[in-house]
Formats: C-alpha cells, structure tokens, sequence
C-alpha cells in the first residue's frame, strides 16, 4: 500500500507516464487441472469446481471437467461426504463445516488422485460494514471497511471479498493480524473497478463485503496472489504460481473457512 | 596450503625485495594541483637515467620511487596539466613536492602525444574504470543533474537498475553486491527520490573509481564491485565558490584555505526544490505534501608537518516524501571520516581512519486507525588502518580493517488508537575483521603482478534470540544469547591475483582471480530498490556470499595512446546468493530468515572498449555480451534461470565534441537488451479472480530499451574570475516509449481475452542548467 502511495507521488507529481498495448512473446503451457474447493460454516456453501487452464491469451471460456469423484472427509468423526456433480465440472454437497474441524478433500478425475486438507479457523464476528472517508490528493474519497475485532489469543488470517452495484473487485483482500493481534480493526477496502479508475465509492452505491476466515496455507495462496497483482513483470515480486495446498500439481486450492457477508447502500 | 602457509609465502616474497634495495635511493613527495593545492591522484611520475622507472601517486597525493644513485630526469604529468620535468641528482633520499598548473587546453584536447598516459595497458590492474570527473560534466543525464553512478551505466559490464535509475549491476552481481564508499565510508543507500538522482553532489566529488573485478585485496565485503569515491579537499590557496541552478535542484560549494598551503576547507550543498512548487498549488491538501531531498559534503584537512596530515569529512543527506494526511517517508545516509596521513620515512606511507557510518529510514502512517511509525537504522563503526610500502620493484600495501555493525530492522510505535500493535525488532550486532597483503610487483619492463590476499572474518554477535528452520521454513528451535557473546564465526580467505604481460608499450595480455565474500545482505522482493529494504547480517541461517571470478583482457592503444581499446572476458560463480519463498513476509518479521532460500549463481561474459581519449571529438564505445543466471532447489524445479537483470546485448556510445573555447555539444545512446521475466503460460479462475499460470522463471523478455540523451554546453565569456555557463539537456531526445513494466490485463475490445500493457515512464525530457563558479 505505501509503495502503491509513493508511487503514485513521484508519478503524479514529476513526471508523465504513458502506456500502451504490447505483443510478448509468450509460449501456452498443455492445459493443467485446477481445483477450487471450498467448506464453510453455512448450510449449502461446499463446493468443489474442477476446470482446465488456457493460454493467457485466449478468451476466458475456462473448459469444466466433468466425471470426477469427489469425496471430503473429516477424520474426527468419520465423516465421509461424496459429492455430486450438479453441473458440468461443479461438485457440492448439502455439507456444513464446524470451526476447529479439519477437512479432508480427495478429487479422482483422469486416472489422477488429488488430495488436501485444511482447518476451518474459529468463527471471529464480522461486527459491520460501513464507508470510511479518506483525503486523498486533496479529494474526499469514500472506501468499504469492515469492523471487526481480532481475537489476541490466535493468530488470524482473514480474506474479504468486495461487490460494488454487483461488480466483483478485482483486487485480492488479505489480511493477517501480525501487526494488529488483538485490536478492533476497520480494514479498508479500496475498490478496484474493471477500467482502472478509481474513484471511490458513489452515492447511492450498493455494497457487498463478505468476509471469510481461512488457514494459514489459504492465506499464503491469497497474499502471493496480493503480491503480484496489478503489478506484473519487472514490478513486484517475481511472479509464480501461489502454494497450493492440493497435493499432485493441481492448481487453485482447498480451503475450509467461515463465512459472513453484509451489504450497504452508501449514502 | 593453509591460511598461514599462504601468507607466510606472500610475506617472504614481498620481504625478499626490501633486502635487495641497497644503495639505493627514495624519491618521494606529493604532487598537487597548482591552483586549488589539492593532491592530484594518480599523476605520473616517470624517471630516466642510469635506470627507468615511473610509478602513480596514491589517493593522496603521494608517492615514492628507489633507484639506484645517479642523474635522472623527472617528469610529472597529470592530464589537463602542463608537464613539468626536473633534473635530480638522486645521490640521497629526495623530496619532490611539486605543483602542477593547469593546462589552457579545455582538458587536454591537444595534449602533447609524448605525455599520454598507457596506465591502462601496463598496469596489472584489471577491471578498473576511472571516471574522469571533467567528462562527466558533459554527459547527458536525466533532468540535466549530474550523476557518477548514471554515468558509470554507461560502460562496458554495469547495468543500469532500470530507466533514470542509480541502481546498477557489475557483471550479473546483484544491486546489493556493489560496495559504495565515499571517503572510505560506507554508503548504505546511494539513491535519492527512489532511485533517480544519486546520493553523489559531483560537485564535491574529486575522483571515482569503479572496481569490476581484479579487486586489490584492501577493499572487501561485497561480491560485484568496488565504487570507491573521494571528496574534494578544498582549495588551499583561495577563496572559491561554485554552483548551479537547474530544474531539480541547486547547488553551492564553498572552499579556501583554513591556512595558505597548509590546510583548506570544502563545503558543498544541494536541495531540490519540487515541493517549492507544490506549496504554491492553492490545493490544502497539495500544498502540505512533501518532495524533496538535500545533501551536504564537508570536508577539511590541515598539514600539521611534513609528516602528518589530517582530514575530516562527512556526509549528510536525506529524503522527504509525504502526502497530507496519509503518509510521511523520509530516509538518509550519515557519514563521517577521520584521518591521519602518516608519513614514517620515505618508502612507508600510512593512513589511519576513523569511520562512522548509518542508513535510517522513518515511515508514518496518518491514517486515523492505521497510524504507526516505523524506523530502522543500520550503523557502523569502522576503523582502518593502510599502510603503503615502496621499494624499488615493489609496492607493498597492508593493513587491517575492523567493522562493528549495528541493525536495527525495525521499530513501530503507535497512538492509542491505532490499530497497529507497537513492535521492536531485536538488534542485530555484528563485527567484520580483515587483515589484507598485497604486492604490486614490476618484475622486469615487460611483467606485472599484482597479487596478495584478504583474509576476511566475520562474527555475529549477541545478545539475540537466533532462530533455526527446517526446510520449509518451520521454527525448529530459538538459542537466547548472552550480549558479547559471539554467537556465530566465519572465516574465509579471498586471495586476489592479477598479471600483466606487455608486448609493447601499447600492447598487452592480462589475467586475474579474485574471491569476494559478503557479510551484510540486502532483503527485498521488489524489483527496484526501496528506502525500505531492510539489512541484515550473515548468521546460522544464511551464510557468507562468496565470489569467484576469473578474467582475461587484451589491451591495446593506438596513435600514442590517444585511442584505447580493450576486451575482457570473465567468469563468475556465485554461492550462497538468497532468494525469496512465496508469500514471504519480510517486513517486521523476526523469523524473516525462515522466508529465505539459498542458492548458487553464475555469470560470465565478454566486454569491449573502445575510447577515444583526446582531440576535439572523444568519447566512448561500450559493448557487452552476458549471462547471469541462478539456481535454486526450491525454484524453477531446481533448474537455472536467468536473473532478472540478465539483459544479453548492451550497448552504449558516448561523444563529446569541444567545438570551440565556448560550445560543447554531448550525446549519449544506449541499447540493451529487455530485462528477463517471467511472462504467464496459461490462466484460469478461482474466486472470481482471473489468475495467470507460470511455468519456467524468468524465461521471457521486456522489449528492448534504447534511448538517446543529447546535451549543450556554453561557456559564458570571461568577465574576471566570475565564469558561467549553461547546460542544455533533452533526455530521450528520441521518445522512445521504453518499458518500465507490463501489466496483463483484460482487452478492452475484447473483455473475456488479456492482453499485455507496456507502462513506460519517461519521455523526452528538456532541462536547462546554469552553473557559476568564481
């Protein structure tokens, strides 16, 4: 976030930078399996997407796989839960996770066997949503926040995802509490719109938070992702595919977690 | 062979000569600029007579020659100075102090063929590149601000850090393995602004010299380079003063005499002055946002006697960026040098330093919850002591060298409010100790050595809670330990090796060897360098760096050493190097050796030279030929892949044209190829987020760069002592729109397919500069 600032300083204020559209040359990998899995602590929020990866530079039509055998156990009760594929290459189950529980994921598609495993976090309330006004180069800008307060005696990994007027911002929110164990915490959430300019939160605005409590490995998958984003080559970090939990090199990842979502009118 | 064995021999082979040197001679003294009293450094001295000899003066002026008794002519030359030459009887040990005037030749345009200097073709030195400080007033340079290290990119085997930047890589080393010094300081971070202007005033500065390999063993501590840069002393004969307006910044040096002839005084500050304009913005909210930075050189030295000199110096800078009401950043480099020139007799110079150094950074946050502010210090005691011994066919330099570090990652204190916890890092202490030998050994007219060893210890020192990790990171233990205590010892031996072979005078082969090992890190996982980044020190986790390289040159000058031309060709190889595991978090975090991986590197290439030296047109050809690769278990399935600064073809051409007393016209045009990165194979979607998939590191490439810079300069016409010119500059005189970063994004015609946008920072840039001098 200060890099973004300082950035944006020396820019806006010295000098003028320009874009434009490039060819790379670039070579498309053999499509690979991606797993997205998912358990939380609301009735009908499992699922398991299994699709394929294209080329970066095709249209973003991602092919479904279809025929797989999911199963997800929970090995401190025995628990062993098939689950059914609803549509092509979408899995679920009417299952509904319990904090402190560890979920087992076992996917079998094409003579392959992926497994992975994670620990849904203890529930941490998500208090409210609101919109925080900020000064930002002599303008007002308004942000989604959310309230919530971190518990000090664990450590706390959460990732909050935003809807303006139903449009999903593309910017990856991550947090952990290695510097705020404990407190009550407001965590902006600047929106990132499609067409890069942002201009804060309008009047009139609809609002979506939801908030989700993940693992360590879930939030190691995500900050890699915060890492890299709106950054690219020769900016940030050196990108590479974010550690996924799912054993076999399958992409995408398996995350047990709770969920709360909360929405607002801005006003 | 042992350690011991290894210096034994070195010591018996440089001793041997001193008991050879009877009957002879010294001829010894300090040559100086005949205007300003300042030592001249690197002036010939050559002398003929019943034998040949010649020898350089050292960084203070100083040098020394032992022949046998009898009649010689002396002659003393330094370029953009009249020769002058002298007649000795040497039948005792002699002083020759002498004071050159300064040639009326605009820098040595016409100097007499007899009188150029083939340094470069006999010394055994290899890799060496000094900056002649005259043409660096006429190299282009971003914004018209002069820059040593802009204009060191500009040779063969130095990669810049990226567009208008100051970071810059030696042959495949990292930006984080150049040891900077100035006055023998440490300068941890040499850039201001992020990386576009320099921490160097070139006002102030009075010779840089950039080692890239064959480093003599009393320089140690990083892998690539040596950038080694000294002050003016001031002047000692009058008052002079000296500045510039430009369109960043102004400068003002001051200097004289503290006492005519014996000792003089420098003084020299620059501000920029951005902010100036941002306060005239009626915007509230603009006009209390910061942008700025300052420096400060200072320097004095005073000749107690014949014996003994001392000099003070210090440099002082910072940098203010902030913007009302969300954040404040400033950081800045301290230095400060003390030293006692020594003079034991004739043959035996000695210089004894006294050396503080620190780096700190504070950042504050103003957000209303998130407020916090964070500072981070790192600070070093160093004392060196350097003694220079000269014998007939030898010189002989010695010395010892002691470094205490201090770090301290970081400190975060808060408000009330904030919801940021406050934090203190543990301090890290650490102390570098190196004895060092070397011999510069004239065998005959035709072979030269230079060779000798360093011997480079390092202890990390407590007190300290030291963590060990397995290998994915986990804390396996933590030791808690006592202050004082050393807690961790390397010892590593770095013997350095260079030979030179002439066939003639214009005409000669060399080789070298050098090991370098590393002590003090750089962590950071951006691609540019931050005022962020954070130190720290070798440890049970990370090991020393160590560098091996071996290099070969031809060198050759043509038309009586008005052209030179040489071709190098090294090898590197790299151990120990770090890198970063994903989703590593190095900011703030006391087990932030977990977040490392450990590696080798190599890197090898061919670099070629071609300048011109003299007349109305000089100027330079560069061109390198390179691969700097790495290789890490954990990264890119084990297999090497291209560092980031890996750019195969790099070209640059430098000319100066003096077309008269009142007009100099420059350009400068570099060429090199895009920087490797890693581009996407492949995307897909999980959380609604569209992610790109990678396959091989580093295995794509940023278009190429290529920029042309041209600059004017007009001599104002002499009204007394007060003399002006002007300096005209247009940066990216082409436009180009060079790439700074690609971003993949969605296709604005086409939403659901990602194309690649090339950000590019600068375009063409005119700046105007005024400087004065009286």
């Amino acid at each position: 976030m200060k890099k973004l600032i300082i950035y944006i300083a020396v820019i806006s204020f010295c000098f003028t930078s320009c874009k434009k559209i490039i060819d790379v040359d670039t070579t498309n990998a053999e499509p690979q399996i991606v797993i997205e899995g998912k358990i939380t602590d609301q009735a009908g929020g499992a699922s398991v997407i299994i699709s394929k990866t294209v080329g970066y530079d095709e249209s973003g039509v991602y092919p479904k796989v279809s025929g797989a055998s999911v199963v997800v156990t929970d090995p401190s009760n025995g628990m062993v839960v098939t689950f059914f594929e609803q549509s092509p290459g979408v899995y679920s189950q009417t299952l509904k996770g319990i904090p402190g529980h560890t979920y087992n994921l076992s996917v079998k598609v094409d003579g392959k066997t992926y497994t992975a495993s994670s620990t849904m976090p203890k529930l941490v309330k998500l208090d409210s949503i609101g919109v925080v006004s900020n000064s930002f180069f002599g303008n007002e800008r308004k942000t989604a926040a959310a309230f919530l307060v971190d518990p000090a005696n664990e450590t706390n990994f959460y990732h909050f995802n935003l809807y303006v007027n139903n449009v999903f911002s593309k910017r990856v929110y991550v947090n952990n509490d290695r510097l705020t164990n404990g407190n009550k915490l407001r965590i902006q959430l600047y929106y990132e719109s499609n067409d890069d300019d942002d201009d804060g939160l309008k009047t009139g605005d609809a609002v979506i938070v939801e908030m989700k409590g993940i693992d360590s490995n879930i939030f190691d998958y995500w900050y890699t992702l915060s890492q890299q984003s709106g950054r690219g080559p020769n900016q940030g970090t050196t990108p590479a595919n974010p550690p996924s939990n799912i054993s076999n090199g399958a992409l995408g990842y398996f995350s047990a977690h709770t969920y709360q979502r909360q929405s607002i009118t801005v006003k | 062979m042992s350690i011991k064995q290894y210096l034994l021999l070195l010591l018996f082979f440089t001793s041997t000569s001193t008991l050879l040197a009877q009957n002879k001679f010294t001829l010894s003294g300090t040559i100086r600029d005949g205007s300003s009293g300042e030592t001249l450094i690197g002036a010939t001295i050559k002398i003929s007579g019943p034998t040949f000899a010649g020898t350089q003066t050292n960084n203070y002026g100083y040098f020394a020659l032992t022949q046998p008794a009898g009649n010689y002519t002396v002659t003393i030359s330094y370029l953009g100075f009249i020769p002058v030459t002298k007649n000795i009887n040497l039948n005792k040990d002699t002083k020759l102090n002498e004071e050159l005037k300064v040639g009326n030749d605009l820098g040595g345009i016409v100097i007499r063929a007899k009188n150029r200097k083939n340094e470069n073709v006999k010394s055994a030195q290899m890799g060496l590149e000094r900056i002649d400080m005259k043409a660096l007033n006429s190299i282009p340079v971003l914004l018209g601000e002069k820059d040593i290290l802009k204009t060191i990119q500009l040779l063969p085997g130095v990669k810049s850090g990226g567009e208008g930047n100051t970071g810059f890589y030696v042959r495949g080393g990292a930006a984080d393995q150049n040891l900077i010094i100035l006055d023998e300081a440490v300068v941890y971070n040499s850039s201001h602004l992020l990386g576009f202007f320099s921490t160097f005033n070139a006002d102030a500065i009075k010779d840089v010299s950039l080692y890239k390999g064959g480093m003599p063993a009393q320089y140690g501590g990083r892998l690539s380079s040596v950038l080694d840069v000294k002050m003016d002393d001031g002047n000692n004969k009058e008052f002079k003063f000296q500045g510039g307006i430009g369109l960043i910044a102004s400068r003002l040096k001051a200097e004289g005499p503290i006492v005519k002839d014996k000792g003089s005084f420098m003084v020299s500050f620059r501000r920029t002055y951005i902010d100036l304009f941002l306060q005239a913005s009626p915007d509230s909210s603009i006009n209390g946002s910061t942008l700025n930075f300052y420096d400060i050189n200072a320097k004095a030295n005073y000749k107690i006697n014949d014996k003994n000199t001392i000099y003070i110096s210090g440099y002082f800078g910072k940098d203010n960026i902030g913007v009302k009401d969300l954040f404040e950043n400033n950081w800045g480099n301290v230095t400060t040098t003390f030293r006692l020139n020594h003079i034991f007799n004739d043959r035996l110079f000695s210089n004894t330093s006294l050396i503080y150094n620190n780096y700190n950074y504070t950042v504050r946050l103003l957000n209303d919850v998130t407020n916090f502010k964070a500072t981070s210090l790192v600070r070093d005691f160093n004392f060196k002591e350097d003694f220079q011994y000269f014998s007939n066919k030898h010189t002989l330099r010695f010395g010892l060298n002691a470094t205490h570090h201090r770090i301290s990652p970081i400190d975060i204190t808060t408000s009330q409010e904030s919801q940021v916890n406050p934090l203190t890092q543990e301090k890290r202490y650490g102390l570098e100790t190196a004895v060092y030998v070397s011999d510069e050994w004239a065998v005959n007219e035709k072979l030269n050595f230079l060779y000798g060893a360093r011997l480079a210890a390092f202890s990390l020192l407590g007190p300290g809670n030291f963590g060990s990790y397995d290998a994915d990171g986990n804390v396996l233990s933590s030791e808690k330990v006592t202050s004082g205590k050393f807690y961790k010892n390397y010892l590593n031996l770095e013997p350095r090796f260079s030979v030179s072979y002439l066939f003639n005078e214009e005409n000669s082969v060399k080789a070298s060897y050098n090991r370098n090992t590393q002590n003090i890190h750089i962590l950071t996982n951006a691609t540019s360098s931050s005022p962020t980044d954070q130190y720290v020190l070798s440890s049970n986790n990370i090991k020393p760096e160590i560098a091996d390289q071996v290099a070969a040159g031809y060198f050759r000058n043509f038309n009586e050493n008005n052209y030179e031309f040489s071709g190098e060709v090294y090898y590197k190889w790299m151990q120990n190097q770090i890198d970063y595991r994903d989703a590593a978090e190095l900011l703030g975090n006391a087990n932030v050796e977990s977040e490392l991986l450990y590696g080798t590197g190599r890197a090898y290439g061919l670099e070629l030279f071609f300048k011109k030296k003299f007349g109305k047109l000089n100027g330079w050809v560069g061109y390198t030929l390179s691969k700097t690769e790495r290789k890490f278990a954990e990264l890119n399935n084990g297999n090497y892949f291209p560092a980031r600064q890996d750019r195969t073809h790099d070209v640059s051409f430098v000319g100066i044209y003096n077309l008269n007393k009142r007009w100099t016209f420059s350009s400068s045009l570099i060429y090199s190829t895009g920087n490797a990165v890693t581009y996407p194979a492949g995307k897909y979607i999980v959380g609604g987020q569209t992610v790109y998939y990678y396959t091989q590191r580093n295995a794509g490439r940023m278009p190429y760069n290529m920029r042309l810079d041209l600059s004017a300069t007009l001599e104002g016409k002499n009204k007394g002592k007060f003399q002006s010119s002007w300096n005209f500059g247009v940066y990216n005189a082409l436009g180009r729109k060079n790439p700074y970063s690609i971003e993949f994004i969605n296709d604005p015609n086409d939403p659901g397919k990602t194309v690649a946008e090339q950000t590019s920072l600068f375009g063409m840039i005119p700046s105007v500069t005024w400087n004065f001098k009286f």
